[in-house]
């Protein structure tokens, strides 16, 4: 299944937009718009689609900041601190998302591809 | 008018009890499919009694709040099936505050609003990802004006209505929505018991001088599930005949 594929499918219809504007390094937040709502709408069609479980604080990241701060506060290596929370990232995404995190909303869709082709290997 | 209905079936939360029963009978009168939960198996043998000759008419399924894992009983395939759901599930914990046991506390609220909680997260995900799905909360009047020793029934209902009103506020753009019905004195289950031995009391506190029938509550659900009704969103709605509206 072309994961990326079904994910701009499911964007667009949940966001209204044509699904070419979309690629992997487009942020959901920053760049779509997408609310809390539409987050929620797009787990349960991640979900139904991909059947897989889907937790939502995992894949949209919701606790990045805050394992980043645990980290650093345990002096921990943060990276690898992050790596384990977060088994679906890869070292290179983890560094580049702490780098940005003072910007604003990090989320972008080749996380969630990451997540869902995770899934798939665990299961 | 003939009511419409956008959907099928229905799961009723605690429908063991008088009033659950009575609307479950209603909703079979109208082809709706009544999933009906019990938690123990005398309840499971009072649906089963009263619905000997209806078999094919209703499901039935064990979910006790008090027991977590009861929750796997809404495994993916029924979830799926859901197009209504209307909440009657209530246990009891009447005491004083100051005198309350703390596990018993813990535990009441475990029960009666976190695993509350869970169904509907997990019933509004599926319903949206229909779009499409509507939920019935039947709290109470004892909510707003408990007696001594209701505190936590009544703490117990107000933050599930809260839930209620939040789902509904929160999902009402993508077509799922809610709604509590608070009856007052109703002639069904407890109340019934509790009005032979209070009937004059009752009668000089009610405008309308006369309990609730238990058809009318099941009426008034039917309609609030009904396609007419889905402009109530997010709201209570008192049935109580005029109880709580005077001093």
């Amino acid at each position: 299944m072309d994961v990326l594929g079904e994910i701009k499918k499911l964007l667009a219809e949940i966001l209204d937009i044509e699904d070419h504007d979309i690629t992997p390094e487009t942020y959901l937040i920053r760049d779509l718009d997408a609310e809390s709502i539409d987050l929620l709408e797009l787990a349960v069609s991640l979900n139904s689609t991909f059947n897989v479980e889907i937790i939502d604080d995992e894949i949209y990241l919701r606790t990045f900041r805050l394992h980043t701060m645990d980290a650093e506060q345990r002096g921990d290596d943060t990276v690898r601190y992050l790596l384990d929370k977060f088994p679906f990232l890869n070292e290179s995404r983890v560094i580049e998302i702490m780098k940005e995190l003072q910007s604003g909303p990090t989320l972008k869709v080749k996380d969630l591809v990451s997540y869902i082709s995770w899934q798939y290997r665990e299961s | 008018m003939k009511l419409q209905f956008s959907g099928r079936n229905v799961l009723i939360l605690g429908g063991s009890c008088d009033l659950a029963i009575c609307l479950a009978e209603c909703m079979m009168e109208s082809s709706l499919f009544p999933i009906i939960t019990y938690r123990s198996e005398k309840g499971e043998k009072r649906i089963s009694e009263k619905f000997e000759n209806s078999s094919d008419e209703y499901s039935s399924l064990y979910l006790d709040f008090g027991r977590r894992d009861s929750l796997d009983a809404l495994s993916a395939q029924t979830v799926d099936d859901i197009d209504f759901l209307v909440d009657f599930a209530q246990g009891d914990l009447e005491s004083f505050i100051a005198a309350a046991d703390t596990d018993s506390m813990f535990h009441y609220f475990s029960e009666n609003v976190a695993f509350r909680a869970e169904i509907l997260k997990r019933v509004s995900r599926v319903m949206l990802k229909k779009k499409r799905g509507r939920f019935i909360f039947i709290s109470s009047t004892a909510a707003l004006r408990p007696n001594p020793g209701q505190g936590f029934y009544s703490a117990a209902k107000l933050a599930s209505e809260a839930l209620y009103k939040n789902l509904g506020l929160e999902l009402g753009g993508r077509g799922v929505t809610t709604v509590t019905l608070r009856p007052g004195y109703v002639c069904a289950g407890r109340g019934r018991q509790y009005l032979q031995t209070h009937e004059k009391e009752m009668l000089k506190m009610v405008p309308i001088k006369r309990a609730i029938a238990e058809r009318e509550v099941a009426e008034t659900i039917l309609f609030l599930l009904s396609d007419s009704a889905w402009g109530f969103n997010a709201t209570e709605i008192t049935m109580d005949g005029g109880l709580t509206a005077g001093k």
